[in-house]
């Protein structure tokens, strides 16, 4: 037992292998950068359609919201990654595959997107109107009303809850080892198959992921605390 | 005096629903000259100024800015045609105007709320909307707050950055929708001050207000609006001393006590 024990807290071998599995850690680090970015900009997206005074606008955002937030996210990956190919296929009538990133990067992108776009609108309609027929009475355009005076306060308002999803979806992108991209999580599974020996590799994983959200996050939310402090009174 | 008014309303009605807010109002309002916009709350004041820079969009009815309809234009074959957005935007950038709840733009300091329109939409080189801003910031008492945040003024002080942040555009007109009724009493009088100098330079204005003695003193002429309608109109001096409708007599008579 106390032999089990050691082995697992044993963290020589997770060293030992740390090339490969920092190589898995950036492919972790670049689908999370890249889901980060698409879940934002169809999540801006779906958002200002919620908030259009047209309805069927507003019903394709709502849509979008719902679909994207009620589906599991390892069936939305399977589901980009198996299903859609052959769709699409179909449709332009050529064999269509996904390398194993792309197919992690838009489901994780889109279920995200579907959490975003309800933080964008939370943060859109935090801002009051007043604000807006300020930017209307000189003559903003709506585009310039949206770049320079709805995002920039959107984005502050909406900074804590966005950090925790950001460490979700961080969490979230040790999924795709499910689909073979090779992440950290993948890696650990490799190299346990090899050395018998799976205790002290998923420690050391679990310790990684820790340590690295741990640092982003609290270094975000104090460098936004002082951000957003300035303009709340 | 020049023909053509600053600012000419004509027959304009506003509903919002059933609710018929104006039925119809009709004024000029001439270069350099203060007109203020009494009444009752409910009575359309706000929607009126509103409608001046098409805020809210008449039903019926136009404004002119200097002879130029506000909401349609002549096209190339003689007819009139609604105007875009674009180009009700080009005109309403020349009335400034200040809210009661003075909308300031949180994000950005003091200086910043005053020079955005004059860069992004004027398209003003930087350094020159900075020597507007500080001086149209000089002119409000406000240069030493130039680099704050509006959530860490005063509420006086947040009025004056945001008829600061009006005067930068350099308009042809102010328009003022009861810019002391969020204030405490004390804080009333610093906006009334820098609005009495404004006019005093031949600011042309129109402010719908509550200070009565303001009115009385700072218009050319006074509108009593009721119930959607122009009821009584003049010179102050006429209106406050010698009024026709009892309806006004009545709402005077409220704010002597």
């Amino acid at each position: 037992m106390s032999d089990s024990l050691k082995q697992a807290l044993d963290l020589s071998l997770f060293w030992e292998y740390h090339g490969i599995l920092l190589q898995g850690l950036v492919f972790n680090a670049l689908v999370f950068l890249c889901a980060a970015v698409l879940a934002l900009s169809v999540g801006l997206g779906a958002a200002l359609m919620r908030v259009n005074h047209f309805f069927p606008t507003r019903l394709i955002g709502t849509l979008h919201v719902e679909l994207f937030r009620n589906a599991p996210d390892y069936v939305m990956l399977v589901w980009v990654h198996f299903v859609l190919p052959l769709l699409i296929g179909i449709v332009i009538k050529r064999r269509v595959e996904f390398h194993p990133f792309v197919s992690a990067v838009i489901a994780l992108g889109l279920v995200y997107s579907g959490y975003f776009a309800e933080t964008f609108r939370a943060g859109i309609e935090a801002i009051p109107l007043g604000n807006l027929d300020a930017a209307r009475s000189f003559g903003m355009s709506e585009r310039l009303i949206l770049w320079r005076i709805m995002l920039p306060q959107v984005v502050r308002r909406m900074l804590p809850e966005a950090l925790n999803q950001f460490v979700s979806l961080f969490k979230d992108t040790t999924i795709v080892s499910l689909i073979a991209v090779p992440d950290l999580m993948y890696s650990v599974s490799m190299v346990t198959q090899q050395e018998m020996r799976p205790l002290p590799l998923y420690t050391g994983a679990a310790l990684t992921y820790f340590l690295i959200i741990l640092i982003f996050a609290s270094g975000v939310r104090a460098f936004s605390e002082r951000w957003r402090r300035k303009i709340l009174a | 005096m020049s023909t053509i008014p600053r600012i000419r309303v004509a027959e304009v009605h506003k509903r919002f629903g059933p609710l018929e807010v104006l039925r119809g109002v009709s004024f000029d309002v001439h270069r350099g000259n203060v007109v203020s916009v009494i009444g009752a709350s409910g009575s359309g004041k706000s929607t009126l100024l509103r409608c001046v820079n098409y805020l809210e969009r008449p039903n019926a009815g136009e404004v002119y800015l200097e002879g130029e309809p506000l909401g349609s234009r002549l096209d190339a074959n003689g007819r009139r045609r609604p105007r875009s957005l674009a180009e009700i935007n080009s005109l309403r950038r020349e009335l400034g105007v200040v809210f009661q709840q003075y909308n300031l733009w949180p994000h950005m300091t003091v200086l910043g709320n005053v020079v955005e329109a004059p860069i992004r939409v004027r398209k003003l080189r930087r350094d020159e909307a900075m020597a507007i801003g500080e001086d149209c910031l000089r002119r409000v008492q406000l240069i030493d707050k130039a680099d704050e945040y509006p959530a860490r003024l005063s509420g006086g002080q947040q009025q004056r950055a945001a008829i600061a942040r009006a005067l930068a555009m350099r308009p042809k007109a102010m328009l003022f929708d009861e810019p002391t009724s969020s204030l405490d009493p004390e804080l009333t009088d610093e906006v009334l001050g820098v609005m009495r100098e404004l006019a005093a330079d031949g600011t042309t204005m129109i402010v719908v207000t509550h200070e009565m003695a303001f009115a009385r003193e700072v218009s050319d002429r006074v509108i009593f609006l009721h119930d959607g309608l122009i009821e009584e109109e003049g010179p102050p001096k006429v209106l406050f001393e010698a009024a026709t409708s009892e309806r006004l007599r009545k709402f005077l008579a409220k704010y002597r006590k």
